[in-house]
């Protein structure tokens, strides 16, 4: 893998703009301020993708919530995984029973590991449990969900930036692009 | 009720064949790409069955079946049927024309068809891009071409059934001899030909399913 030391030049197309990011995340914080009010709401983050939206959207949250971080191991992710399971490399560091949870993606495209994680955290009899996505890829769709609150509809290509990586790197750009084919193919 | 239930399968034009949930050792994929995505369903616990289902798409005045499609999965906690191709356009275009059909005889079925590149995208977001030129076409491909006519009588032909060894009527065949699970083709062949039984005596009862 072969990548440019600006990160830049491997982007070939800007699909969502610092700007655009930041008034979704703002306008998706007015509307879960609003939902939830009076509701004691826990903020859920999948690592490590959604960091960087989790902390933009818990800032833009004007109610009291608590965080608290999953991760999960990916497909393909860990050359020595024996069980051949998807499995929590993180689990909640609290409980949620009987809480409202908002699970935080970066972006859902089949949604096989976010209906793995459903399943787990419905089973730790949250009062609620609903999904926050920047990104939707519907095209990719194998499992489908209700996504209470969805940022953008992109369309069907390889992105990076805001969280989203390919191979570990550019998570660090500040908005989400299109990653060229020569950076993922060399 | 599910919708397998709802479209009353195995009553009018449709078929069960006791698959059972999801053990990919146990299964004689036709394609390597087919046993890549039972690892992945494996992988994220989604249940899933193989070829589960034959539907008769094609019917002659008698009532015969004259074309069926078997879709490569079942996962059947998400009720939906999945076909996965990695082959050529001039393929894809007939599978794009099987699909049409079973929805509009079976509108309450939900099938996706997962293209080349879808399956190349899902490869690329697990890090596996580098597999997708094994893992696709014809290099994927489980039998040759000369094996699997040469295994089918020509009664399947007419009907359309099962022309690659055991898939039903798709007709994804190809040149290599490679085998997905790393087993002998002949004991892929034996399976196949199980299959092939199970399924022509299966095409001689089918129906046009109920209006």
């Amino acid at each position: 893998m072969k990548v440019s030391q600006d990160l830049v030049s491997d982007v070939a197309e800007v699909l969502l703009t610092e700007e655009q990011i930041a008034a979704k995340v703002a306008e998706l914080g007015q509307r879960i301020t609003a939902d939830y009010a009076g509701h004691e709401l826990t903020l859920v983050s999948v690592l490590k993708g959604s960091l960087p939206f989790m902390a933009d959207l818990m800032r833009r949250i004007s109610l009291p919530v608590r965080i608290d971080l999953m991760e999960v191991s990916s497909y393909g992710g860990n050359a020595t995984e024996s069980s051949g399971l998807v499995r929590i490399l993180k689990d909640l560091s609290a409980p949620i029973e009987g809480r409202d949870v908002l699970l935080v993606e970066d972006i859902i495209d089949t949604g096989l590991t976010l209906n793995y994680l459903l399943r787990y955290l419905k089973g730790k009899n949250p009062r609620s449990i609903k999904v926050c996505s920047l990104l939707d890829k519907p095209a990719r769709r194998l499992v489908e969900f209700p996504l209470d609150y969805v940022g953008f509809e992109i369309p069907d290509a390889f992105v990076v930036g805001y969280g989203l990586d390919f191979g570990e790197v550019y998570r660090n750009l500040r908005f989400v692009g299109v990653l060229r084919p020569e950076a993922y193919e060399s | 009720m599910d919708s397998r239930e709802q479209l009353g399968m195995g009553q009018s034009g449709m078929t069960d064949e006791a698959a059972t949930p999801g053990q990919r050792s146990d299964y004689g994929f036709a394609h390597a790409s087919e046993a890549e995505f039972a690892r992945i369903l494996d992988f994220y616990q989604v249940a899933w069955e193989y070829e589960p289902t034959v539907f008769a798409i094609l019917w002659d005045l008698d009532g015969n079946v004259l074309e069926s499609f078997a879709p490569d999965f079942y996962l059947p906690d998400l009720e939906l049927f999945i076909e996965l191709t990695t082959l050529q356009q001039r393929l894809v275009r007939k599978k794009n024309r099987k699909v049409r059909r079973l929805r509009e005889l079976y509108p309450g079925l939900r099938i996706k068809l997962f293209y080349a590149r879808d399956f190349r995208a899902l490869m690329l977001k697990y890090g596996r891009a580098a597999l997708v030129s094994e893992l696709s076409g014809t290099l994927g491909q489980v039998t040759s071409r000369q094996e699997a006519e040469a295994s089918v009588a020509p009664g399947d032909r007419l009907v359309g059934l099962d022309r690659s060894s055991n898939r039903s009527g798709d007709g994804d065949l190809g040149p290599s001899g490679s085998n997905a699970e790393g087993r002998p083709n002949h004991e892929r062949r034996s399976r196949a030909s199980r299959r092939r039984a199970v399924r022509k005596a299966a095409a001689s009862t089918l129906r046009a399913p109920a209006t």
